[in-house]
């Protein structure tokens, strides 16, 4: 499993701009947009959105992983955002997000795909995961730590 | 100590991991053993053996979409959403450490035909549940209604026109719909949409006939079957396979049920009713206990059945205007301690229903007050061969006691209502007394007969 298929260099950032949960979504998004990983950027969004309404994707210690699984999608991939201020992301234990990790995925994905975001989700349980994404300087580090 | 898990959401492609490692991290900190099976976007992985799960002393499920617990069955399972467990996946292991674990040794030690006669039972007993927690709000809805019109006098609703005849009426219209509803969702619950039809007319038609909730119960399953029959039997070209949902098995089933119900139930049941009432007629003259205890037992036993009808039709016929009537109040008395029972059964014996069935004992309260018998029902129908028996002797108690203290009443219903009439009531006092007994008779047995339910969060 090879993570950089899904996530590259052009889909991180480590400062994003955005102050609400709405906006970063978008300011996401966007990023793959650009990076031609979407074929209808609203319809996209409008699933991430849809299942934020189930119930907030923010699971608390500083983390959202925003997903959506929709037919706007052309590749599955992944964008990685950071924010050191913080966003108020709903999350469930009522703290500021400061990871994102906005997942896309087609109507048909490739079960590689699907495993290898499993398995990041499972890694983000780990807070000396979570610690070193905080203090990563560049985005290269970030890939190297998703590597490990 | 070892437990097993499934973990599952909606889009399975983060929560459902997040979940399985928390609880798997969890487990490691806490020195417990756990296999997490993920059921996500890539289908289940980490999968359960069956000797992974009869080891495991829990189940945990944690998740947001419908997880099939058949695997589970004689389990203790703790039912919880994803994101519970990656919020406090520590709170949810220890939890798993804590709770009661009923001892099942037994079951696994049973064969393996016995095993499929189980699972067999199970079936049945699910249909019969599906059926029974759609009824339960009619009762409670119905009955209600009808108590609220005898609040206004006892008589009142014979005023036509008067909020208190809407009230009967429209108590009476809800209470009338629901061996539709039971016989109905039986029936849906074993042969889905189809079966709702059949299902919901042999319902009507076993409380034309007379049949009470047994029929209905037997019109239920009767039209589920015989929808996944015709299904099975009747082959139909391609073209001509569009009018199977819309016409062919609405028809073939209805005609089947219905006249299963006329003449095979219906039959039999006013038979049974025309002998019990000529029974009755005759033993007027006998010992007054003896009659109480008789009266009892009809009256409980099949609630809104014949045995129960002919019961009370007697002791209507016993009533005299201007006069007061023993059997009258006999027959009240009895038909009102099967709620009253059921109803102090779901607080002294809380382990024993189901959440859903201790909320339906606040208004068995009510209904049995206003002896409005059918607020047994719901839990006589989901579990006959321990309630059933239960009002049966409670009941008898009661009729017996009421005969004993020589308590007589005026009118055929009411209720407690009618106890607050004065002089509406010989020996008030025994007549409390009467109910009281039977009220806490029925109660203890259900106690010691019925078994415990599964914990279930």
């Amino acid at each position: 499993m090879n993570i950089t298929e899904l996530l590259s260099v052009n889909l991180i950032k480590l400062e994003l701009n955005s102050k609400t949960k709405e906006d970063v979504v978008k300011e996401m998004a966007k990023m793959l947009d650009e990076d031609g990983k979407l074929l209808d950027s609203d319809k996209y969004i409008q699933a991430v959105m849809d299942r934020e309404k189930e119930f907030s994707t923010g699971i608390g210690m500083g983390i959202a992983i925003p997903h959506g699984k929709s037919s706007g999608v052309k590749e599955a991939s992944l964008v990685f955002g950071r924010s050191v201020e913080g966003i108020d992301y709903q999350s469930m234990d009522d703290e500021l997000a400061h990871i994102f990790f906005l997942i896309a995925v087609p109507e048909k994905s490739s079960d590689e795909h699907l495993k290898i975001l499993s398995q990041i989700s499972r890694k983000l349980m780990h807070k000396e995961l979570r610690d070193s994404l905080m203090s990563a300087k560049s985005a290269e580090e970030i890939i190297t730590l998703l590597e490990q | 100590m070892k437990f097993v898990a499934i973990t599952s959401c909606p889009t399975g492609i983060a929560h459902t991991y997040m979940a399985a490692e928390a609880l798997e991290m969890a487990a490691k900190e806490m020195g417990v053993e756990i296999k997490v099976e993920t059921q996500g976007s890539v289908g289940a992985e980490n999968q359960l053996t069956q000797s992974d799960i009869s080891e495991a002393r829990v189940v945990i499920i944690a998740a947001d979409t419908n997880v099939s617990k058949e695997r589970f069955t004689g389990k203790t399972v703790i039912e919880v959403g994803v994101k519970d467990a990656i919020k406090d996946a520590k709170g949810l292991i220890q939890k798993a450490i804590d709770i009661k674990v009923e001892d099942k040794k037994v079951l696994s030690e049973t064969t393996e035909i016995k095993e499929e006669k189980k699972v067999e039972r199970k079936g049945v007993y699910k249909h019969l549940m599906t059926g029974v927690s759609y009824m339960i709000p009619f009762v409670a809805a119905g009955g209600i209604l009808i108590a609220l019109s005898f609040a206004f006098g006892i008589h009142a609703f014979e005023q036509e026109g008067s909020i208190a005849a809407a009230l009967k009426n429209i108590g009476g219209v809800a209470m009338g719909l629901m061996y539709p509803i039971l016989a109905g969702f039986i029936a849906f619950s074993i042969a889905d949409r189809p079966g709702l039809i059949p299902g919901m007319i042999g319902g009507m038609l076993a409380a034309t006939v007379g049949a009470g909730f047994l029929g209905g119960m037997a019109a239920g399953f009767i039209a589920g079957y015989t929808v996944l029959f015709l299904k099975k039997t009747i082959k139909l070209p391609k073209s001509l396979q569009g009018l199977m949902p819309v016409i062919i098995l609405p028809v073939l089933s209805t005609l089947v049920v219905g006249l299963v119900m006329v003449f095979i139930i219906g039959k039999p049941v006013s038979a049974i009713n025309v002998a019990m009432s000529a029974w009755l007629t005759n033993l007027s003259g006998t010992n007054a206990g003896l009659l109480g205890i008789i009266i009892g037992l009809m009256i409980a036993s099949d609630m809104g059945g014949p045995f129960n009808k002919a019961a009370y039709t007697f002791g209507v016929s016993t009533l005299v205007v201007g006069h007061t009537s023993m059997i009258m109040a006999a027959v009240m008395a009895a038909g009102m301690t099967p709620p009253l029972g059921i109803a102090l059964a779901t607080i002294i014996a809380k382990k024993k229903f189901t959440p859903e069935e201790r909320e339906a004992g606040k208004s068995a309260w009510a209904l049995g007050a206003a002896f409005i018998t059918e607020g047994a029902i719901p839990f006589a129908a989901a579990d006959p061969l321990k309630v059933i028996p239960s009002t049966m002797v409670g009941a008898a108690v009661t009729g017996a006691l009421s005969m004993i203290f020589k308590s007589a009443i005026v009118a055929p219903h009411g209720g407690i209502f009618i106890l607050l009439i004065p002089n509406a009531v010989t020996n008030l006092g025994g007549y409390v007394v009467a109910i009281v007994a039977g009220t806490i008779v029925t109660g203890l047995m259900i106690l010691l007969l019925k078994k415990d339910i599964i914990v279930e969060k």
